[in-house]
């Protein structure tokens, strides 16, 4: 090592004016994170004793509050995170098929259906608006024969755990899986059953909303209620943050808006005499990981943080298992480019470190071709290995929170923690997070939040390689996978089939108490296992909840 | 302003812009409709899940000189030929028509034989789109007063 020819700098002001002529003309004239938080050139101990950081304070060990480092004492010792494929098209049994392929691949993280948009918005797969949709982007199902086709030949014993993006129909899926389990005579702690069940999102970035959003909402709560007593292991709620990321909120507003959303979900349990600690540790929250790689840390580990500070200090929780929600990254399929295909490996890895750097438990990983259609067998098998390839050849899961005391990322996600409390604030204020979805606050800054990036990616501002830089004249051949033309046909030709051989007393009967208990406002979850076992069809349900608590009307909107 | 732009006149450009089918995924749409505003353009966006028929009634309502259909599902094919059909029953032929989305190369051909030639997929810059309408509007309007 050569002698420093000058005293070494004592403080960063003092550095960067000592360095002022090597600092000068950079790359970028500012810099700043995606979130529009400023990035300093460089950062030192300094710059967390501003914050009034404090390590015990603000970041502890992991397995104890405040949880910044993680949940669990071990970390990936332990156990390595789940790897979870989204999965579904088509008919059933293409589903099914799809299904036993990602188990015998190594997919750790059971078996998540997508399910197609006539069934998200409560329609039969014959119902007019349904027509061209079925099937294609997720699975069709209509009535309990179609989720026992899904899972023929599955022992849900050894699927470990089963997911769906069931929203305003979550209480309809969340029936018909009860119904399964009680006919094949299985525990329902056999197979973890995890919905998303969060319609308030839907009318915020998701779009298949179809009720009212008080009613919706009470639907939701009704289902956690229930599965309190019924299944007292699933998870009955998955507070997403992806949809509103992937509509254009910032990894800050994704974090925060979520979190608005689930103090509604909560606050409307705990309004039925429901206590924190009895359901805390069933809530999910679900985030999506994009290209922002220190961002995306700082988010994981502050979202932990200030859950938990909610739950003892807003919702009344008093153990630490109500503290201990469950944190789901999902790598996005936003950043991934229709243009040169294959570089989205490199995308949907570095999105997957970020969020095992994040120390999420559970996680989803995107495929490769997903802008050009639905995943294709080898790029769904190399998302898994990707995975694979992080936890068995780089050493990255051995020590627990391995980026924890980095002076960027706690500073950065002291930052996060209090952006993310100034927006908790901010909607409080306006009356909580239902009045902010009819006022249209988030759908205007998610908006916003998407042009603005647009603008920034065509006016060459923000980089997207392969798309506004480094493009190449010669297409990437990528096998595209396309949905059986004749699944649509097939799954109406069983739908027909059903309706002719159930009873059809019982399916009037179990209706008419559906309706008598939605008038009543009474939980409508035992009315709607009495509906699904007697083979009542999902369209037949949902008309049941539209006759009596209303309409979605979409609006239009001038610019 | 682009010689485009000029051709056009003096009276902006209408589009009316719309989900079609199920998909809410409203995303792309919604920076379409800024992008479309900040050059100039008078733009409705009439939302989710609207039928083929209604699109073709609010086309009509709103006299616009384009409809941008945003189709994020696997159905592009069927559902813009639904609408095709809804707006040659309104003789709405005339109207430019935009389908910007997922759009697989096969379907791409599918559509081309439609007639449908404004196909904008994901990384299309929102220039391109711009200059397709102003262009499409421009030819269209000088169509019209030569006859």
């Amino acid at each position: 090592m050569s002698t420093p020819s000058k005293p070494l700098p004592q403080t960063y002001d003092h550095w960067l004016s000592e360095h002022s002529q090597e600092l000068q003309n950079a790359r970028k004239k500012s810099f700043e994170s995606s979130s529009g938080i400023p990035v300093d050139t460089l950062y030192t101990p300094e710059h967390l004793q501003k914050s009034g950081w404090d390590y015990q304070r603000d970041v502890g060990y992991p397995g104890q509050a405040p949880y910044t480092r993680g949940f669990t004492p071990g970390g990936y010792r332990q156990h390595l995170w789940k790897m979870e494929m989204y999965a579904g098209f088509g008919s059933a049994e293409e589903a099914n098929e799809r299904y036993r392929y990602l188990m015998s691949q190594g997919s750790t993280g059971g078996i998540s259906i997508a399910l197609d948009l006539p069934t998200q918005v409560g329609y039969d797969s014959d119902h007019l608006m349904a027509r061209d949709e079925v099937g294609q982007i997720g699975v069709a199902l209509t009535s309990l024969d179609d989720v026992e086709r899904v899972f023929d030949g599955i022992p849900l014993d050894q699927v470990g755990h089963i997911f769906s993006t069931a929203n305003c129909i979550g209480p309809i899926v969340c029936a018909w899986l009860l119904a399964l389990y009680e006919k094949r005579g299985t525990p329902t702690a056999d197979c973890i059953v995890q919905l998303q069940n969060d319609p308030i999102k839907e009318y915020i970035a998701r779009g298949t909303q179809f009720l009212p959003i008080e009613s919706a909402v009470k639907l939701t709560t009704d289902m956690i209620e229930y599965c309190r007593t019924a299944a007292p292991e699933w998870l009955p709620i998955s507070i997403s943050g992806s949809h509103m990321k992937q509509a254009g909120a910032t990894c800050v507003q994704e974090a925060a808006f979520t979190i608005c959303n689930g103090i509604t979900y909560v606050e409307s349990c705990l309004a039925r005499g429901m206590k924190i600690d009895d359901f805390g540790h069933v809530i999910e929250l679900h985030f999506c990981t994009e290209m922002d790689f220190f961002e995306e840390v700082a988010k994981y580990r502050a979202v932990r943080k200030v859950w938990a500070r909610l739950v003892r200090e807003r919702f009344g929780g008093t153990t630490a298992k109500a503290q201990h929600f469950r944190l789901h990254a999902a790598t996005s399929g936003r950043p991934l480019t229709a243009q040169q295909p294959l570089n989205n490996i490199a995308r949907i890895t570095l999105q997957a470190l970020a969020q095992i750097l994040g120390g999420c438990e559970q996680t989803r990983t995107a495929s490769f071709d997903e802008a050009l259609g639905i995943p294709t067998q080898e790029a769904a098998r190399t998302s898994i290995r990707a995975n694979q390839i992080i936890a068995f050849e780089t050493g990255i899961p051995d020590t627990v929170d391995p980026l924890g005391g980095s002076y960027y990322l706690e500073n950065l996600t002291i930052e996060y923690e209090k952006r993310i409390d100034a927006i908790i604030a901010q909607v409080d204020k306006m009356g909580g997070s239902l009045v902010a979805v009819k006022d249209g606050f988030f759908q205007r800054a998610l908006a916003q939040g998407a042009y603005r990036e647009q603008c920034a990616v065509e006016n060459g501002e923000q980089v997207v390689v392969g798309v506004n830089r480094f493009q190449s004249e010669e297409g990437q051949p990528v096998p595209t996978f396309k949905v059986d033309p004749g699944a649509a046909e097939r799954q109406i030709a069983k739908l027909i089939q059903v309706r002719a051989s159930r009873d059809a007393d019982a399916v009037a009967k179990g209706l008419q108490r559906l309706k008598e208990d939605c008038l009543a406002k009474r939980n409508i979850m035992p009315a709607t296992l009495e509906c699904v076992k007697a083979y009542a069809t999902i369209g037949e349900i949902a008309d049941v909840w539209r006759e009596v608590f209303g309409v979605y009307v979409p609006e239009s909107v001038r610019f | 302003m682009t010689n485009n732009q000029a051709a056009v006149g003096q009276r902006p450009i209408r589009v009316v812009l719309t989900k079609v089918g199920l998909d809410g995924h409203d995303r792309g749409v919604k920076v379409i409709a800024q992008a479309l505003r900040d050059a100039g353009m008078e733009v409705i966006y009439a939302g989710l899940r609207r039928t083929p028929e209604e699109i073709a009634r609010i086309v009509l309502e709103e006299d616009a000189d384009v409809l941008g259909l945003s189709i994020l599902s696997g159905a592009v094919v069927p559902l813009t030929r639904r609408v095709v059909e809804a707006l040659k029953a309104q003789q709405l032929e005339d109207v430019v028509l935009v389908v910007g989305g997922i759009v697989p190369e096969p379907s791409r051909v599918e559509l081309n034989g439609m007639g449908v030639t404004g196909i904008f997929t994901p990384g299309s810059s929102l220039k391109a789109i711009i200059d397709f309408i102003q262009a499409g509007v421009a030819n269209h309007r000088t169509y019209q007063e030569s006859k």
